[in-house]
């Protein structure tokens, strides 16, 4: 087990060296200029000293590495002049994260209902109109969802304000209902993914023998169904969940920016489009982290939540 | 019956048994046959199988007889070559090009022929004016909802809610937009047909080439195995780690926007999956007999890579490639969503939901019309790809 994950986390370093080394080459190579065309020419040199944009490349890969390892990603450029990248990314987190937990904390309890009623009522209309929703909410890219509930509940019916409330600094209850639409946009995608797997994993766990045979020693359907179908059916939803974290991510970036959301999906956005590289960059490892973090921690829980799968060590089948 | 009784019993028939296969094999000692008793039964013709009946059912055949059975898929097919024929003659057929600005006609809602009679897609906005400069509309107010006053400074402000042609009010009173116009006046049924043409190039020639690299990767992967499979693996593990939104966003600051760029983002990590799928397959089929065979009989590895072993695959990777396009297609609306869209004149169906999201609470038709497009393509793919699944491995049928 201790060299299966020494060999994931190796593997993941020369990942994320890659990643890092992409960004240098991308921001070095990139037509035009980093500081900017209409810089003063005190801040170009000033700029030119704290990058070292002078050197030969090769000596400032090694600089922008060191810095990098050191968590200096230096400073954003135009998008908030001179103050430090980590910080800019430290501020906008919580707002992201507070989305995101909530969308989960939607999603997966719905998204579980749904597959067990979806799996009970089998080949029923329940069923069948369960399953015409998951293949809608799959296929409708969460902006659209985003654009439709804007447009609908916000601006024709006014129940929900256009934008996010910012006025309040804490999680207040007007702030709370301006997210819901943000919220309910990101969740669609997952609670039709989690419905759509739990479905498939229940009907299967529901036909196994042991299902046979707790109803044999005199179960009731209700007892086997809870006690030994659904517990089953969870250890691959495991699976699904923690890399739904970095979907939702993704897809954050989007909603973030339909409803005016600060959080880091509009900020990638936004040093985008004033190419204020350093900012990207450090956004896009930002990203790169956690989502090579979920991948390592689905790929460690594989063994703790279900024991049958020994990892490492041993010949592994195909 | 007690133990020893038992054991009498069965020796008593054991016995009687013994006695009658004597008897037969003595009966069988006098009863001699004669040569005469006997003739050949085919002795002058030739032997071979019976000649099938009915007409052999071929792989595709059976698929396609399954599929036929599917009705969502076969409407989702039928959506499909709607929306990729109106993608490719829409634009040709239309009187305006994608980047003709009609700029005095901006932001006109829909307008389409026979449908504007009944109500809908008629031109008209309604819009609140104040009654004193209502006359100067003319023609064009089509029907007042109602009178209110609105009060400025505490004086009372006569307002009026109405319904507006836009069409005449703009003089365009000729002119037919069935989707309307963005703020530049600029066709967005041309629009929104040539941006759907896009999508879907970018869509289905980064699904093309994923298939192939991913076909022959996986293919090398799982065929020889070992060492090569290992160092192969390895290679995928780590660029897999890359998550492709950061990956996608490098290339395209990189690159610049564009179609091959957009093409070249979805490559890159695009093909692991399907490799992914190709080396399952061949681990599968690798070691059984008939590869044996045709290995003994003298095949070549490419013979039995691409003749023997790969034909097995085609399904899944049918179905597979299938579900890869309306992903591209999102992607390529994500990435355009974000601004690093295609440039400038050019649409896409990314490009255009954007254009549309600045001006949502006012014209929503921008938004509406390439919303409805891209959901309707991803579903009809989903559904068309479900479809294929359940045609060609009857076993998966109905386990999602």
């Amino acid at each position: 087990m201790i060299k299966y994950i020494i060999k994931r986390v190796i593997a993941m370093l020369i990942t994320l060296f890659i990643i890092v080394s992409l960004c240098f080459l991308t921001i070095r190579m990139i037509p035009g200029d980093i500081v900017g065309q209409g810089a003063q020419p005190e801040i170009r040199e000033a700029m030119e000293e704290r990058y070292h944009l002078n050197d030969p490349l090769p000596e400032q890969y090694v600089t922008f590495l060191k810095n990098f390892f050191t968590l200096d990603f230096g400073e954003s450029i135009t998008t908030y002049p001179r103050s430090p990248v980590f910080n800019v990314i430290m501020d906008k987190i919580p707002l992201t994260l507070q989305l995101n937990l909530f969308s989960l904390v939607i999603t997966i309890p719905l998204g579980i209902l749904f597959g067990i009623i979806a799996a009970l009522k089998k080949n029923k209309p329940t069923d069948h109109a369960i399953s015409v929703m998951v293949v809608l909410c799959v296929s409708v890219p969460s902006f659209v969802f985003a654009a439709l509930l804007q447009y609908f509940f916000a601006f024709k019916l006014g129940w929900f304000p256009l934008l996010l409330e910012l006025e309040d600094k804490g999680l207040t209850l007007t702030k709370l209902w301006s997210m819901v639409l943000p919220v309910l946009a990101l969740s669609f995608g997952g609670i039709a993914t989690i419905t759509r797997y739990m479905r498939a994993e229940l009907f299967e766990a529901l036909n196994s023998e042991y299902m046979l045979l707790s109803r044999a020693k005199g179960l009731t359907r209700m007892q086997s169904t809870v006690r030994h179908a659904i517990r089953n059916s969870f250890i691959p939803l495991c699976n699904i969940i923690i890399p739904m974290f970095m979907n939702l991510l993704g897809g954050s970036m989007v909603v973030e920016n339909i409803f005016g959301i600060p959080g880091i999906g509009r900020l990638t956005v936004m040093s985008i489009s004033n190419s204020d590289y350093f900012l990207t960059v450090a956004v896009l490892f930002f990203y790169s982290i956690i989502s090579l973090l979920s991948v390592l921690i689905v790929d460690l829980s594989y063994g703790i939540i279900d024991p049958r799968i020994r990892i490492g060590g041993g010949k592994t089948v195909e | 019956m007690s133990k020893k009784q038992k054991i009498e019993a069965a020796k008593k028939a054991f016995a009687e048994q013994e006695a009658l296969r004597l008897q037969n094999l003595e009966n069988a000692k006098t009863e001699r046959l004669s040569e005469d008793d006997c003739t050949f039964v085919q002795m002058d013709e030739k032997l071979h199988d019976q000649k099938f009946e009915h007409e052999p059912i071929s792989f595709y055949k059976d698929a396609w007889l399954r599929f036929k059975q599917n009705k969502a898929s076969i409407v989702a097919a039928a959506i499909i070559l709607v929306i990729v024929l109106m993608a490719i003659f829409a634009p040709v057929f239309s009187g305006t090009s994608y980047r003709e600005q009609h700029t005095e006609f901006g932001v006109l809602p829909p307008r389409i022929p026979y449908l504007e009679n009944l109500g809908i897609a008629d031109g008209c906005r309604t819009m609140e004016i104040q009654k004193s400069v209502l006359d100067t509309y003319g023609d064009a107010v089509v029907e007042v909802i109602r009178e209110y006053n609105q009060y400025y400074r505490g004086k009372p402000i006569p307002m009026v809610e109405a319904k507006v042609n836009q069409y005449i009010l703009k003089g365009a009173d000729d002119y037919y937009f069935f989707f309307g116009t963005d703020n530049l006046g600029r066709d967005l049924w041309v629009r929104l047909w040539r941006g759907t043409r896009i999508s879907l190039i970018i869509g289905v020639c980064s699904v093309l080439i994923n298939c192939f690299i991913g076909v022959v990767y996986g293919a090398v992967s799982g065929y020889y195995g070992g060492k090569v499979d290992m160092l192969m693996q390895r290679i995928i593990e780590i660029l897999g780690g890359v998550p492709f939104l950061v990956m996608a966003i490098l290339f395209v600051m990189f690159l610049g926007a564009g179609i091959r760029s957009f093409i070249l983002v979805l490559i890159i990590t695009g093909w692991i999956g399907m490799s992914r799928m190709i080396r399952a397959q061949f681990f599968r089929y690798k070691d059984y007999e008939y590869v044996l065979a045709s290995r003994t009989m003298g095949a070549s590895d490419r013979r039995l890579i691409f003749r023997h072993i790969l034909p097995n695959a085609i399904g899944p990777i049918i179905t597979q490639a299938t579900f890869a396009v309306p992903s591209a297609i999102f992607s390529e609306s994500f990435l355009s969503y974000l601004g690093l869209g295609i440039q400038a004149p050019e649409p896409s169906i990314g490009v255009l939901l954007a254009e549309g999201q600045g001006s949502l609470t006012t014209s929503p038709h921008l938004t509406l019309f390439p919303a409805i497009v891209v959901s309707l393509l991803m579903l009809s793919f989903n559904l068309f790809g479900n479809g294929l699944r359940d045609a060609f491995d009857p076993r998966a049928r109905g386990s999602e």
